[in-house]
């Protein structure tokens, strides 16, 4: 369309529609603010004089009336009737380049003539501005009287009949129609049979009976599916550097189910905002929160974990714009928005709804387990079996807790040993000496420990001779000792010295890494003087940790004994800082799958890799325990008499004679020892039975939420001000009542209020309908997004869809039943010239079938598809050696047998080398939230189409069965073969045509009959040898056209 | 939206949905009379832009990027303070709180290494290189060294990612995808923008999103050549399928589109059916373009013994020049393997012999058969490595981590002023000393010496007006000639 023909448009809606009559009896020709003035304001004027304050020249702002009006020194920019007295008009029309605007230094082009000319009536008319037409409330609309049942079609029909049409174009045939429905709903064609029955059927009910048909097939949650992970940015890895595998094909699962079983659009959405909201929330309802974690994650090593985990949640706060707005938040992340009224600041209010939950940074390279937050993705038997063990534990805790063993203690006490002795000591170091790089075990000889690095040997702590000295890039390592997990009580004990307090550094470990290995294992770490122990699955989100209140002084020898009991809980360690027991704060208490690898690290010492180690500290008498210790051990063990006065006290104090009665038994007594046994072993129960359960990220809110703050330019290291989770001021406020947390923020965003949520969701129906929303920028309903071509039709339909329970069926069947839809594609003779890119919907648009139909038809055709339901993605067939330019050169392990034949949703989804017929075809980037896809046409796609074996081998089996089922002529055959490509008979001239390519391609067959049998073998599925090889070869090459038709790959 | 962007964007969904230029070749094919006019008028312009901005200097850019980041500090830019402090800490007055990656961040202490090869002086310049690359000694007269480059990023993904979209988020066109949506093809017969990617050197993974086309329209992606298999994805023709077959099924195609045309009157049809011509074309041209037999023995002994091997950089270098010749407007090479956190001194040595003979001949070549004037070559990587020892300074031994604050990247041909070095470094070759150049100037640069004002090739999305050096970036004018 030219620059002319758009403004006649404009100015011929202008005077048709109006969003809000404010002012019902003005003359129609009125211009309106929103449709006509606002477009060349925004793209011309606001990124310089609009909503972003810091960035405004001259103080100057044309997006308010007050601030176009405001008189200046220089005049007033807009005076409202008198356009020759307003500035904009005369800096707009100047010659003067210091004066021009837009000033030709900014790349924006010039007002056209009839811009001007628009923006001077517009004055004259006295410069009414209006709200931004997207951020106005629904309008209650009555749908105009037209001559149609339907209210869509009223709606179409005044837009047309305004424009000068006569009407709709005629109706599409039956078969046209069938296979448009059957594509749009199901993504898959009709069958021969569906097509028969549906031209049998001449009653006046027999489109609604398909469209009930197609919207109950399961199939159609297939094809609703394959367009929200889209927007979804589903995908089967994490995205960056190693773009290692995430499973979370169970999320899309959910997704087809939630489809298939009509769930309200309202919980679909809620479900996944904040389904770990909710009140005791399902399963299904916590895992809809996968949603907002399916963004990239980044397995880098070496990367700032903090300018990661702002990007999480910045991509969080885009899809949720994109998705559910239609406002491209993403634009405040840095400043303010220079087109819509979004502040920076108001971006970090909504970025703080999505950050509180404990995760990663930088997702695990040495355990590619799901980061955390997540959930298990246990069966319901596993459950109730969990819950089983849960109480059992518990039962056992209790039995335990209440054996007191006493007159056995009694009779221990008389006969007590007279030195302390501290069983379950498994290795024990002195750092005497060093020789041959070995340190000597004086448990067990053959378990030495290793210097690494060259560690120096200097003064231990007094009478305790030599000790270890770190680097902090050097130390110690005890290959086979300390592998525990987390059902095993252990216990660990060592002196240790370091100069002065650092943030942080590592004293003893069992972990391959921190960030590198999401810290899995255990540590005891001296965090700025603070003595801290802690065993872990995944860092941030499963682990327990506790951390000495007390700080030990700097450059002075500490005795420092950990403790554990094997329960998985916090309470269960204890720190003791020079023999007595620390009041610790607990810093994580959620530990939900073991603290092992499979292949076990050395336990250290000292240094961890790409950790600050313990940098100039020094570490004497280490011994390693498999019990859990008692008090007066603790003591004993740093050097303390408490143990030796209360053996050989005569007079024992209540509080000795406590101690002794707990090391009794937790050393002695058989009762105690038989019970904690049993305790242990349904503990490890329940840990073997949670190991092997997959898991997946969900959101799971923090109990309080995490600082939030603006972010000066969107730099993760740049806080500013503070912010708490806040709704944009330009949309309805956030009611007082509401909770600040995302389960509020969905149920704002659901709220009859809100401007933007239905109209956004029925645009998008409208655009996977027609190819095009109401509004074409679907992803963008802010000023510079593109005005609606039926906004009262768009209110109408997101009203009704509001009122009608957000039924998703039911707004699709309502569209598809509309004689708008059911128009023939063809253009009409008024539409050609009128509506040539068919704003007015003065015929049905026709477009390219998507990458996923492409293939699906393909394989439905051929009778290739695998008919199944969800499960894990699958690997069809692909050229060799795609994956190697992706880290580690990983394997394609293609798969086999009826997974090569599987829906196309169902195609693994490698982010950083997807699926190359897939991209090539159209499909979306999944790396981040996409709504509108793109159309092209490129050679490529016909090398794929004509080329890829998965389009040969199903041409091939469609050939086949044309020899089988589609009759016993050639001619039936070739007939047969149409008819499923294109859902009509050809015509007598289609049908010579296909049999010379026939007798064409049997005639080259014949000649090379080699060459048939190699096009024969082409895929996995095998030939029927029976058949004749040429004749099957030349179908196949038949089949290949057909396949290829305008018709045949595109939906009209 | 304004009406220009109007048209523009109008312009642009035809030629999306048609295709670039494909009048030319389908004339010759005697399918004109398929074409419609409305077909023929969105095929006329190649690119979006109506003109070029500036005389273009170059017709055609070969990127030969490094990936994983080559060591500068043992190439091009000389340190000999490092080997006099080798071992020392690095300053904290030099660092100056320089965020470090995780890798090295928490070493206790940050050794400075000093280069164990020899540099020497080279071309009229008197450019410092190593001993490592005696063959890009012998035409550093031809090079512009940039010893100034630096990024923001300290991390593979996000810096390549910078390097080669202008962004460091994955989700925005690639360089080559720009100039295929500004400037069009100039050779319908093969890709407006073509990858090579040298075989079994990954170390740091490459990514399709590095030559996607982001959001502009897909048929602005890259496309790779591969060595292996089918050149491009698809290529050819089934087994068992002939090329008479093929050429038979494609002409019955076009007869019943024919009679659909006539039947439903979209110009889509034959936009379409214009694709398939093509595609048919490319089964020719690209092996054609991938067949080095016609290379004379000369040729092939000028760019090494690596070249007989397909695949390797030294192959890929002469393809990339059989492609210039060919016109593809933006052929994009990667070498990766550049990522020495350790074992420094052994790996480079293997990847300096990869690529030096290689860079020679195509600079070389390019310029005798008079290419170089409007070919734009450029070398380097996503960021440098840093002064200090990434672990500990063993015998003979010393890894490099990532450093964002200064890396070396040359450039030659189309008017880059030959035999030139520009910026420097401070004494510690940690920190730019003087002339900085980030990685939008060096695309600003790349995009004006083909004619483009960096700042005027946009395309709207989601409202905003995207360009490839986001907001900033300006032409090296001290580098021009």
């Amino acid at each position: 369309m030219t620059r002319r023909h758009r403004f006649q448009w404009m100015i011929i809606l202008a005077s048709i529609l109006c969003i809000v009559p404010a002012k019902g009896n003005e003359p129609a020709k009125k211009l309106s603010f929103n449709r006509d003035i606002r477009p060349i304001l925004s793209d011309r004027c606001y990124a310089c004089h609009g909503f972003d304050e810091k960035k405004r020249e001259a103080m100057l702002s044309l997006d308010t009336f007050e601030g176009a009006t405001a008189v200046r020194d220089s005049g007033v920019a807009i005076e409202p009737g008198k356009p020759d007295s307003s500035l904009v008009i005369e800096r707009v029309l100047s010659n003067d380049p210091e004066l021009k605007m837009p000033p030709p230094s900014s790349n924006k082009h010039p007002l056209s003539s009839d811009e001007v000319n628009l923006l001077r009536r517009w004055i004259a008319e006295g410069a009414e501005y209006q709200k931004h037409w997207s951020f106005l409330p629904i309008a209650s609309v009555t749908p105009p009287r037209e001559s149609a049942s339907q209210p869509i079609d009223r709606f179409v029909l005044s837009s047309l009949r305004e424009q000068g049409a006569a009407g709709f174009s005629d109706r599409a045939t039956k078969e046209r129609v069938l296979r448009r429905v059957t594509f749009d709903l199901t993504g898959l064609p009709p069958t021969i049979a569906e097509l028969d029955a549906y031209l049998a059927d001449e009653s006046p009910q027999a489109f609604e009976r398909v469209v009930d048909r197609l919207l109950s097939s399961p199939s159609y949650g297939e094809r609703m599916a394959s367009e929200w992970l889209d927007a979804a940015r589903f995908a089967d890895t994490h995205g960056y550097q190693m773009d290692r595998e995430r499973r979370v094909w169970s999320y899309r699962d959910w997704v087809i189910r939630s489809f298939n079983d009509n769930l309200p659009y309202s919980d679909f959405v809620k479900w996944q905002l904040a389904g770990d909201l909710l009140p005791h929330p399902t399963k299904d309802q916590r895992l809809a929160t996968a949603f907002n974690r399916l963004h990239n994650q980044n397995e880098e090593g070496g990367i700032v974990e903090e300018e990661f985990r702002v990007a999480y949640v910045v991509d969080r706060v885009t899809t949720f714009g994109t998705v559910f707005l239609g406002l491209t938040l993403e634009c405040s992340r840095c400043h303010d928005h220079k087109y819509d009224p979004i502040t920076a600041k108001e971006f970090y209010s909504l970025f703080a709804f999505f950050q509180n939950i404990s995760e990663p940074g930088q997702t695990s390279y040495f355990t590619p387990d799901m980061p955390t937050p997540a959930m298990l993705l246990s069966s319901d038997k596993q459950d109730a079996e969990i819950v089983q063990l849960d109480q059992e534990i518990a039962a056992k805790e209790i039995v335990l807790s209440k054996i007191t063993d006493d007159q056995a203690f009694n009779d221990w006490l008389t006969k007590r040993p007279s030195a302390p002795e501290i069983p379950g000591k498994v290795a024990e170091f002195k750092f005497e000496t060093i020789a041959g790089n070995k340190l000597v075990n004086e448990v067990d000889a053959k378990r030495a420990g290793n210097c690494v690095e060259g560690p120096e040997l200097v003064e231990g702590p007094a009478g305790h001779g030599k000790a270890g000295k770190s680097s902090g890039d050097n130390g110690f390592d005890f290959p086979g000792l300390g592998h525990f997990h987390r059902a095993q009580p252990f216990s660990f004990s060592l002196w240790i010295k370091q100069p002065e307090w650092s943030k942080r550094a590592v004293v003893l470990h069992h972990s391959k890494a921190p960030a590198d290995a999401a810290s899995r294992g255990y540590d005891l770490l001296l965090e700025e003087g603070h003595v801290s122990f802690g065993l872990y699955y995944m860092w941030p989100g499963s682990a327990i940790k506790i951390r000495t209140k007390e700080r030990i002084a700097a450059n002075q020898w500490t005795h420092v004994v950990g403790t554990y009991d094997g329960s998985s809980k916090a309470s269960g360690m204890a720190l003791f800082l020079n023999g007595e027991k620390s009041e610790v704060e607990v810093i994580r208490d959620n530990l939900t799958k073991d603290i092992t690898y499979g292949d076990e690290p050395n336990l250290a010492i000292g240094y961890r890799f790409r950790d600050n180690g313990f940098k100039d500290g020094a570490v004497d008498g280490f011994a390693l325990f498999d019990r859990k210790l008692t008090p007066l051990e603790a003591a004993h063990l740093a050097d303390r008499h408490d143990f030796i006065e209360a053996l050989e006290s005569q007079n024992l104090s209540t509080e000795q004679r406590e101690k002794l009665h707990e090391y009794f038994l937790a050393t002695v007594s058989g009762a105690w020892k038989k019970s904690e046994h049993e305790l242990s072993e349904l503990r490890d129960k329940k840990r073997r039975l949670l190991a092997p359960i997959p898991e997946i990220m969900v959101m799971e809110e923090l109990p309080s939420p995490k600082p939030a703050h603006l972010l000066v330019r969107g730099n993760y290291d740049q806080p500013s001000d503070e912010v708490t989770a806040d709704t944009p001021k330009a949309l309805p406020p956030l009611s007082a009542d509401t909770p600040r947390n995302r389960l509020g923020l969905a149920d704002w965003l659901l709220s009859p209020d809100n401007p933007l949520m239905a109209r956004v969701t029925v645009n998008r129906y409208w655009q996977m309908l027609f190819g095009k929303g109401i509004v074409e920028t679907s992803d963008n309903f802010g000023m510079q997004g593109s005005p609606p071509s039926h906004p009262e039709l768009l209110d109408w339909l997101a009203k009704d869809f509001v009122e009608h329970g957000w039924d998703v069926k039911r707004l699709l069947k309502q569209i598809v039943m509309s004689d708008t839809y059911q128009q023939d594609s063809k253009a009409s003779d008024w539409g050609r010239e009128h509506d040539a890119d068919n704003r007015w919907l003065s015929h049905a648009p026709s477009r390219i079938l998507t990458a996923e139909m492409m293939r699906d038809q393909s394989l439905a055709l051929s009778g290739l598809l695998t008919v199944k339901i969800g499960g894990p993605s699958v690997k069809p067939y692909q050229p060799d050696g795609l994956w190697s330019i992706a880290m580690g050169n990983p394997n394609y392990a293609q798969s086999h047998g009826p997974d090569l034949y599987r829906r196309s949703l169902y195609t693994y989804w490698k982010k950083t080398v997807p699926p190359p017929s897939m991209m090539t075809l159209d499909a979306a980037d999944r790396s981040y939230c996409t709504v509108r896809r793109q159309s092209t046409n490129t050679p490529l796609q016909s090398l794929v189409l004509l080329n890829d074996p998965q389009f040969v081998e199903a041409a091939r089996a469609m050939a086949e069965r044309s020899l089988k089922e589609g009759g016993k002529t050639t001619q039936e055959r070739l007939e047969w073969l149409f008819r499923c490509g294109t859902s009509r008979q050809p015509g007598e001239k289609e049908l010579a045509t296909l049999l010379a390519t026939f007798e064409e391609q049997q005639k080259l067959f014949a000649d090379n009959p080699e060459s048939a049998k190699q096009l024969l073998k082409v895929g996995e599925r095998g030939v029927d040898e029976k058949l004749d090889a040429t004749e099957l070869a030349a179908l196949t090459a038949v089949t290949q056209m057909i396949l290829n038709l305008d018709e045949a790959v595109r939906r009209r | 939206m304004s009406g220009r962007s109007m048209t523009r964007l109008n312009r642009r969904s035809m030629l999306a949905r048609s295709v670039t230029g494909v009048a030319g070749s389908l004339a010759s094919l005697g399918f004109m009379h398929l074409l419609s006019q409305d077909a023929l008028a969105a095929t006329e312009s190649k690119g979006v832009l109506d003109q070029l901005h500036f005389p273009a200097h170059a017709k055609r850019v070969i990127y030969l990027f490094m990936s994983g980041g080559p060591s500068q500090l043992d190439l091009f830019d000389h340190k000999p303070l490092l080997n006099q402090k080798n071992g020392e800490d690095l300053p904290e007055s030099v660092r100056m709180g320089q965020r470090l990656t995780g890798m090295s961040g928490n070493q206790s202490r940050l050794p400075l290494v000093g280069s164990p090869f020899k540099f020497s002086q080279q071309g009229p310049s008197g450019a410092w290189i190593s001993e490592l690359l005696p063959w890009t000694s012998k035409i550093a007269g031809e090079l512009c060294f940039i010893r100034s480059v630096h990024t923001e990023h300290i991390n593979h993904d996000p810096a390549i990612t910078f390097c080669q979209t202008g962004h460091h988020l994955a989700g925005r066109p690639s360089i080559g995808a720009w100039l295929s949506y500004g400037l069009g093809s100039a050779n319908e017969n093969l890709p407006t923008f073509v990858v090579l990617i040298s075989k079994d050197r990954i170390d740091q993974p490459l990514y399709s999103r590095l030559w996607g086309n982001g959001f502009l329209p897909s048929m602005h992606q890259g496309v790779q050549f591969r060595n292996a298999g089918d050149p491009v994805l698809y290529l050819h023709n089934p087994p068992g399928v002939s090329s008479r077959s093929r050429r038979s099924m494609l002409d019955r195609l076009a007869e019943l589109e024919e009679m659909r045309f006539v039947e439903e009157g979209d110009p889509e049809i034959k936009a379409r059916l214009a694709q398939y011509e093509m595609a048919y074309r490319m089964q020719t041209s690209v092996p054609e373009v991938m067949d080095l037999a016609g290379e004379s023995t000369e040729t092939l002994e000028l760019y090494g013994e690596d070249v007989k091997t397909p695949g390797t950089f030294a192959a890929n270098c002469l393809l990339a020049r059989r492609m210039a010749e060919r016109n593809v407007r933006f052929i994009q090479l990667y070498h990766p393997g550049w990522d020495h956190h350790g074992g420094l001194p052994g790996r480079i040595k293997q990847l300096t012999k990869d690529v030096d003979q290689g860079c020679y001949a195509l600079i070389t070549d390019l310029k005798r058969r008079g290419l170089l004037d409007d070919t734009l070559v450029i070398w380097g990587g996503e960021f440098g490595r840093t002064n200090y020892c990434q672990g500990k300074i063993t015998p003979g031994d010393f890894g490099r981590d990532h450093h964002p604050r200064c890396f070396t990247v040359w450039m030659a041909g189309a008017g880059i002023k030959p035999g030139f070095v520009y910026g420097s470094t401070d004494d510690f070759g940690y920190s730019v000393a003087e002339n900085p150049v980030d990685v939008h100037d060096l695309q600003a640069t790349i995009m004006e010496r083909l004619g483009i004002d960096h700042e005027r090739l946009t395309y709207r999305h989601q409202g905003r007006d995207y360009r490839l050096t986001d907001v900033s970036g300006k032409v090296i004018r001290d580098v021009i000639t």
